[in-house]
């Protein structure tokens, strides 16, 4: 770590103006998937509800889709670069080897988003058959347009080409640096990206060899439940993804902001590694219910996915006490009286300890959803986002909005806009999404699906235990709509912190751990054991699986068709060139909307 | 490697905990006997349901005393048969496909919630109790009409039941 | 931070978060509570059971 900085000290852009400007990119990509995310949530929150529907219903699909694609893979993995990429360069205390390979990474996730997002928005386009009204999970054999598979690959390529940015620079760092410890914040990125790696596998293979291929028109059949196991090998660990550059936060920066230290480094290293070796083989808990997977596999996972809940339940302990040391050093006494010397005043602080409670909340639904039997309970009912609302909707963004206080005066030299007005969004943020979130949970306990345009059916009613299907539809609604405004909010105030007068000085140092990384075995930092380690955990959980699928149904399906058939081998190409234009299509989307 | 005792009191409680959970899940699978929807079924050709002697005709079948099994096909965007008529007191083996995409079916208000795969059969049993009944709907998205999927399962009292054909 | 002249140091070792240990054990209890209402009210107690 980089002990020598002093608050008041030059700050990371002083010091990295390139890495500095990089980031800022990055962000603001996050940003602006952000605010089309959230303009997606909220016309599909209030659709859902029947309290606006300004489209028809087939739409609303299309709509999802965008909301998914934006929030978890724009916004989230842009953010995740960003602070990655400030994270590996401030603890190691080195520039990038060449900023010119960052900003290659940087254009090929653009890239890659722009033509998911492209072929996604053709769905409101009557007049072209580009379409990717798949959702976010993309389960063949409903077909997206050949440019959102193409456009993911490329946006993953840039993710990979990113995590060997940041090991070259730890390579670098290490030829100056031999025999110390890997800094804490640079373990941490390279451990998610080591997992990140693994779990790419399986997404690179279900849209490389499968899904891209197919819906080019070079073969007619897929077999739906080996291309849906693809995903969720990829779909679990990439929430972990997410949670990832959030868990990092709360290590090494909330503990700063409550005015204490970490607790404990050699922790930390220990939950890393966990993620690692657990994150990937746990993802057939998503297919508790599926045909076709024997119930030993999914028990297995069932048992890989509860020991899951170690690292996080570890994490849980040593944050918290991070921040009661802060307290404590500032003057609080008491059981829980503590509590109240906290800066309640800072965004940054409050926005990150709200998002931890709500992550505890969120833990709890987790470990239903990890539980294999009750899943009939909970299956792809509204519950189920009801649980990721709390974990990646706030546990990962609020984090990030709140990191975005501390981080952006230090990437831009300008001091925040309004600290009030950020307390206000960060509660705000909070209170939506409590009551959005609850009355998920609930109505889904009483059945009502998850991902449906008008969850009103004709030949029968829902029947809650208490209360009315209205008096939930409410609650998301009002939630729903505090969450567009607290966005709103956020985004302004990111603004006008740009239009801001610069200031110097603005550099704010980390305190090293109370226990630092002495304190901990050097087996720990041998990243090739681990992801060894991990790669066997991988093969023993999903090799039988696999092989299985396959030996039952075949490598391309037993006579699974294509879902809409939307394009011909080669008018497909043809196609996807004529609408490269970005622009000329974002017109017709526009146009496409006033029509309808 | 340096824990603090506290840390080390946590850490005993949160495998504690796993090990509960994963032991309470074991409890409904053998002593509550929840039994997991799994790969018993051969796969079958979603194109050539009609061909297939369960699936060419959906249907409610006795197969024993207080015994039945119902046929069901998922597709854009209904479920046959509909509604699906049991008798009370019946225990009945659903036995559900798709004839194109990925669909759920679930039996509103109950455990009874699986997906339906095409080329895959999903099967499960159930027993019906009581008169009564229960709105299907599919909870996995399948095509801009997946809102207006819906069925039902009808349980007649078991002497007005005439062998679940409409 | 407006609260600086009142900062103490404290080492590893000397610090016992009893404030953190309380609240992790209350949500110890949470937890195990609202698993027990889960699992055998809300699922078992449901209609319908998947029985093979």
């Amino acid at each position: 770590m980089s002990d020598a900085l002093e608050s008041g000290a030059p700050s990371f852009l002083d010091q990295f103006p390139d890495e500095a400007k990089l980031v800022r990119a990055t962000l603001w990509s996050a940003f602006i998937a952000l605010i089309l995310g959230g303009l997606f949530g909220i016309i599909q929150t209030l659709h859902r509800t029947d309290i606006l529907r300004v489209m028809d219903s087939s739409y609303y699909y299309t709509v999802l889709t965008a909301h998914g694609v934006l929030m978890v893979v724009s916004f989230t993995i842009f953010f995740l670069v960003g602070v990655f990429t400030w994270a590996v360069v401030r603890s190691l205390d080195r520039p990038l080897v060449d900023i010119r390979y960052s900003w290659t990474w940087y254009g090929l996730m653009v890239v890659g988003t722009l033509m998911a997002v492209v072929a996604v928005l053709g769905g409101f386009v009557d007049s072209t058959e580009m379409s990717a009204d798949v959702l976010f999970t993309f389960y063949a054999p409903l077909q997206a347009h050949p440019l959102f598979y193409g456009g993911l690959a490329i946006f993953l390529i840039g993710s990979w080409l990113a995590g060997v940015d940041w090991f070259r620079a730890w390579y670098a760092w290490k030829r100056e640096h031999p025999d110390e410890r890997i800094p804490l914040q640079t373990f941490m990125a390279l451990t998610t990206m080591l997992m990140w790696y693994i779990a790419s596998i399986g997404i690179a293979i279900a849209v490389v060899v499968f899904l891209l291929p197919w819906s080019l028109g070079l073969f007619d059949e897929v077999n739906a439940l080996l291309t849906r196991t693809l995903f969720w090998f990829w779909g679990h660990p990439v929430v972990y993804f997410w949670l990832m550059p959030a868990y990092m936060l709360w290590y090494t920066v909330l503990p700063k902001l409550a005015g204490g230290r970490l607790f404990s480094d050699p922790l930390a290293r220990v939950v890393f590694v966990l993620f690692l070796l657990l994150s990937t083989p746990v993802g057939i808990h998503h297919q508790y219910v599926d045909p076709g997977i024997a119930e030993g596999f999914k028990f297995i996972a069932m048992t890989n996915t509860m020991f899951l809940l170690l690292p996080s339940l570890l994490t849980a302990f040593t944050v918290v006490a991070s921040m009661e040391y802060g307290a404590r050093r500032r003057g609080g006494t008491g059981l829980f009286g503590w509590l109240r010397a906290l800066p309640w005043a800072r965004p940054a602080f409050t926005g990150m300890a709200l998002a931890g409670l709500m992550f505890a909340a969120g833990g709890f639904s987790g470990m239903i959803n990890a539980g294999m039997n009750i899943n009939y309970l909970v299956h792809n009912t509204l519950w189920v986002p009801g649980h990721f609302h709390l974990t990646v909707g706030t546990a990962v963004a609020l984090t990030f909005m709140a990191a975005t206080y501390w981080l952006w005066p230090q990437l831009t030299n300008k001091p925040l806009f309004s600290r009030p007005i950020g307390l206000l969004q960060v509660v705000m943020w909070f209170v939506g999404m409590a009551l959005m979130s609850n009355a998920m949970h609930v109505s889904g306990l009483f059945g009502v699906p998850r991902r449906t345009a008008e969850p009103e059916y004709q030949g029968f009613d829902f029947t809650p235990a208490f209360g009315t299907m209205n008096e939930f539809d409410m609650q998301i609604a009002i939630g729903g709509t505090l969450l567009f405004i607290s966005l709103g909010l956020f985004i302004g105030n990111v603004v006008l912190t740009s239009f801001g007068t610069k200031q110097s000085s603005l550099g704010e140092d980390l305190p090293p751990a109370l226990s630092g990384p002495s304190d901990s075995p050097v087996v720990l930092d041998n990243l090739k054991l681990w992801v060894g380690i991990a790669l066997v955990l991988v093969v023993l959980a999903y090799s039988l699986p696999l092989a299985s699928i396959i030996s039952r149904g075949g490598l391309f399906g037993p006579g699974v068709g294509t879902y809409p058939m939307i394009v011909d081998t080669f008018s497909a190409l043809i196609e996807s060139v004529a609408h490269a234009g970005i622009t000329e299509t974002l017109a017709q989307f526009e146009v496409g909307v006033i029509v309808q | 490697m340096h824990i603090h005792n506290y840390e080390k009191i946590w850490l005993v409680l949160a495998m504690l905990l796993i090990v509960a959970f994963i032991s309470t899940v074991a409890y409904g699978a053998t002593a509550m006997g929840v039994d997991m929807i799994s790969d018993d079924e051969e796969t079958i050709n979603p194109d050539a349901l009609d061909e297939d002697q369960r699936f060419a005709e959906p249907r409610v079948e006795q197969v024993g005393e207080n015994e039945y099994e119902a046929y069901v096909v998922a597709l854009q965007f209904a479920f046959q048969p509909d509604p699906i008529e049991v008798p009370a007191g019946s225990t009945v083996t659903f036995y559900v496909t798709s004839r194109d995409v990925i669909h759920g079916f679930e039996v509103v208000g109950t455990n009874a919630n699986v997906m339906v795969v095409p080329g895959e059969v999903s099967t499960f049993t159930v027993e019906f109790n009581e008169a009564g009944e229960y709105g299907v709907l599919c909870n996995e998205y399948c095509g801009d009409g997946h809102h207006v999927m819906e069925g039902s399962v009808v349980v007649v009292p078991e002497e007005e039941y005439d062998g679940g054909d409409q | 931070m407006s609260t600086e002249t009142a900062k103490k140091e404290i080492d590893h070792e000397d610090f016992d978060p009893k404030g953190t240990l309380a609240l992790i054990l209350l949500y110890f209890v949470i937890l195990a509570i609202l698993w027990i209402f889960m699992y055998f009210i809300e699922f078992l107690g449901n209609d319908l059971t998947v029985i093979g």
